[in-house]
C-alpha cells in the first residue's frame, strides 16, 4: 500500500496507482486520477468510457469486456486506446477507480 | 500491498521442501557457483540498480547458504565455517525479495557463467520453497488460482468469449470486405487450434483480429476454442509444479479433444515456453500435436508464399524486442526477423539482441507482482535505453507480457514509441488477394 498526492489530495493506492478504496471515487477523483494517466482534459468520450466501466464494476465486481465497453458507449476500439494511452485496463479502469484487473496487465 | 504475510507454520512448510529430495540439476548448480561475479554485468536488474543484492551470484548464494545448512555435513555441524544459514522467517523474507523482486527468470546470467550453471533454475527452486511458505506475491498467486478455478487467468466466461469472437468476426468481414471471412470457434477436426492470452479477449483484441486476418488470408484450416483457451501459466511463475501442470493440461486436453494437428500459441513468451518445452516434462509424455508460436507459423506462410507483404505499408522505423522465454529460452530467434524484413521498410536491431537480449524487466511474473512495481520500472531502464538508441518509432514484441511492460516504459521514460505485436505489423503489411503485388 502506498499513497499518491494529486493537487493537494492524498489517496491510498496500490504500488501501480490503482485506488485502494473504490468507494472514495467520484468525478473529482476521476479527474485527478486521469492526470496520472496522461489525460489532461476529460472529454465527453472519456467520461462515457469511465462511467460505463464504473457502472459495470458496481454491478459485477470486475471490469467489463472491451466488446461491451465499445458496444455500450458506441466508441470504437482504436479510439479507446487513443483516449487512454495506457489502454483500457491500466488506463481507463484506473481512472474509473477500479482495483487492478487480474491477468497479464 | 505489503510483502505477502507468511502464516503460522510457514517456516516448517518451507523447510520440508528445502529438506526434501532435490533434482540432480538443482543440486549440482547449488554446489557449483564459485562466486566469480562474471554474471553481474549480464543482469538488467544489477545494471540498473548497482545493488550487490541484485547480482545473480548473490541471489544464488542466498539459496546455496540454506542448501548447505540442510544438505551438507559441515553445514549441519559447523554452519558458521561454511557459510550455511538456518531457514527462518527473516531468511524467507530476504529470499522472497530476491527471487521475486530482483529476478525475472530471464536466464541471461547463464550465458556468462564461468562454470556453466543456470541461476534461474535456482531461483525457481527458491520460489517453490517460498510457495510452500505462502510467500508468492499475491498477484501471481491470484492469477494462477483464477486460472485453476475458471479456466483462464481473467475469469472470462464462455459466453463472453463467444460474444467477443462474434463481434470481432463482424469487424473482420467489414474490414476485409469479405462476407466469407470467419473466426471459427470450437470446430472439431480443424488442422490448427489457435490459443490466446485472455487479455486479448478481454482488453486487447487488436492482436486477435490481426491473427484472424492472417489465418484467413493464408487459407489456414483453423479454430479458436471457447473453453480452456488460456496459454498463460502463472503456476510456472509461482514455480508450483502441480498448478503449472494442471493449467497446461487443460489446454492440451482441449486440443486433443478437438483433434488438431498443431497448437499455435499466440504471442506470449512464457506461454510458448510452458506449452512447447515444459508441458511434456510436466505431463511425462510427448504431446500428440505440434506446438508452434504464431511467429513461426506466420514466417512459414511468408516462406511458402501464402502471405504477400508490402514493407512500405509499415514505413516508420521499427525495432524488435526479443522476449526471453520465446528467444533465449524458447529457440524462436530468426522467424520474427524474417517477418520484419519482409513487412517493414526500416527495421533496425537493438543492441544486444537475439539470445543475448536484455529482459524488458517485466518477466517472470514481475508484471503481476504489484509490490515490486517500482523495481520493475527501475530495472526496465536498460531496455528503455536500448530502444531509445535505435531511434525507432515502433517497438515490435511477440509477447503480451513484454508489451505491457514496454508500454509502461514508453510512458515512464518518455520514449515516444508505439508498442505492437508482430501479428499487428504483419496484418498491416498484407497484400490482400486481388491486390497488385508491391
Amino acid at each position: 500500500m502506498s499513497e499518491i498526492t494529486i493537487q493537494g489530495r492524498t489517496f491510498a493506492v496500490d504500488e501501480e496507482g490503482f485506488l485502494q478504496k473504490p468507494e472514495l471515487w467520484n468525478d473529482e477523483v476521476a479527474k485527478l486520477l486521469a492526470t496520472t494517466e496522461g489525460v489532461t482534459e476529460m472529454s465527453p468520450e472519456h467520461w462515457a468510457v469511465v462511467r460505463m466501466i464504473r457502472e459495470y464494476y458496481l454491478e459485477h465486481g470486475n471490469a467489463p469486456m472491451i466488446r461491451l465497453l465499445c458496444q455500450r458507449t458506441g466508441i470504437n476500439l482504436r479510439t479507446i486506446f487513443k483516449l487512454f494511452p495506457a489502454g483500457p485496463a491500466k488506463g481507463a479502469c484506473k481512472v474509473a477507480g477500479l482495483p487492478k484487473p487480474e491477468g497479464c496487465v | 500491498m505489503a510483502e505477502p504475510s507468511a502464516g503460522a507454520g510457514a517456516v516448517e512448510r518451507a523447510l520440508a521442501v528445502l529438506r526434501g529430495r532435490l533434482d540432480a540439476r538443482t543440486t549440482a548448480f547449488l554446489n557449483s557457483c564459485v562466486r566469480c561475479g562474471l554474471c553481474a554485468d549480464t543482469c538488467h536488474v544489477f545494471l540498473a540498480d548497482s545493488e550487490s543484492e541484485s547480482m545473480p551470484a548473490h541471489k544464488v548464494e542466498r539459496v546455496a547458504r540454506l542448501f548447505r545448512r540442510y544438505h551438507t555435513l559441515l553445514g549441519r555441524l559447523t554452519p558458521g565455517f561454511v557459510g550455511a544459514q538456518n531457514l527462518d522467517l527473516e531468511a524467507l523474507e530476504g529470499l522472497a525479495a530476491a527471487a521475486f523482486g530482483r529476478c525475472t527468470l530471464c536466464g541471461r546470467c547463464a550465458l556468462n557463467c564461468s562454470v556453466g550453471l543456470d541461476p534461474s533454475t535456482i531461483i525457481r527452486f527458491a520460489r517453490t520453497v517460498l510457495g510452500a511458505a505462502g510467500m508468492v506475491p499475491k498477484g501471481i498467486r491470484a492469477n494462477a488460482d483464477l486460472a485453476l478455478e475458471t479456466g483462464n487467468n481473467m475469469g472470462i466466461s464462455r459466453e463472453n468469449v463467444l460474444e467477443t469472437v462474434a463481434w470481432l468476426e463482424q469487424d473482420l468481414r467489414d474490414t476485409l470486405g469479405d462476407p466469407a471471412a470467419a473466426m471459427p470457434i470450437d470446430r472439431y477436426g480443424a488442422r490448427v487450434l489457435y490459443a490466446v492470452n485472455p487479455r486479448e479477449v478481454k482488453f486487447f483484441p487488436l492482436s486477435l483480429s490481426a491473427a484472424a486476418t492472417i489465418f484467413h488470408v493464408a487459407g489456414e484450416d483453423w479454430t479458436l476454442t471457447s473453453t480452456d483457451f488460456d496459454i498463460t501459466n502463472y503456476g510456472y511463475f509461482a514455480a508450483d509444479a502441480a498448478a503449472a501442470r494442471a493449467i497446461a493440461e487443460r489446454l492440451i486436453a482441449r486440443a486433443e479433444e478437438l483433434g488438431v494437428e498443431e497448437l499455435v500459441v499466440a504471442e506470449c513468451g512464457h506461454g510458448y515456453r510452458a506449452l512447447r518445452w515444459e508441458a511434456p516434462e510436466w505431463l511425462g509424455r510427448p504431446l500428440p500435436f505440434k506446438v508452434s508460436s504464431l511467429v513461426e507459423v506466420m514466417a512459414e506462410y511468408v516462406d511458402h508464399g501464402l502471405l504477400r507483404l508490402d514493407p512500405t505499408k509499415n514505413a516508420d522505423r521499427i525495432t524488435l524486442h526479443d522476449p526471453c522465454n520465446l528467444v533465449r529460452n524458447g529457440g524462436v530467434i530468426e522467424e520474427q526477423r524474417v517477418l520484419l524484413r519482409a513487412g517493414a521498410a526500416d527495421f533496425v536491431e537493438m543492441v544486444p539482441n537475439r539470445e543475448d537480449n536484455y529482459c524488458c524487466g517485466g518477466g517472470g511474473g514481475m508484471l503481476a507482482a504489484s509490490e515490486h512495481a517500482a523495481k520493475r520500472i527501475e530495472a526496465g531502464r536498460i531496455k528503455a535505453e536500448q530502444i531509445r538508441a535505435t531511434g525507432a518509432k515502433v517497438v515490435a514484441s511477440p509477447c503480451h507480457n513484454c508489451i505491457d511492460q514496454l508500454m509502461e516504459l514508453n510512458r515512464f521514460y518518455k520514449l515516444g514509441v508505439e508498442v505492437r505485436t508482430l501479428a499487428e505489423i504483419v496484418a498491416d503489411a498484407l497484400v490482400l488477394p486481388g491486390q497488385p503485388a508491391p
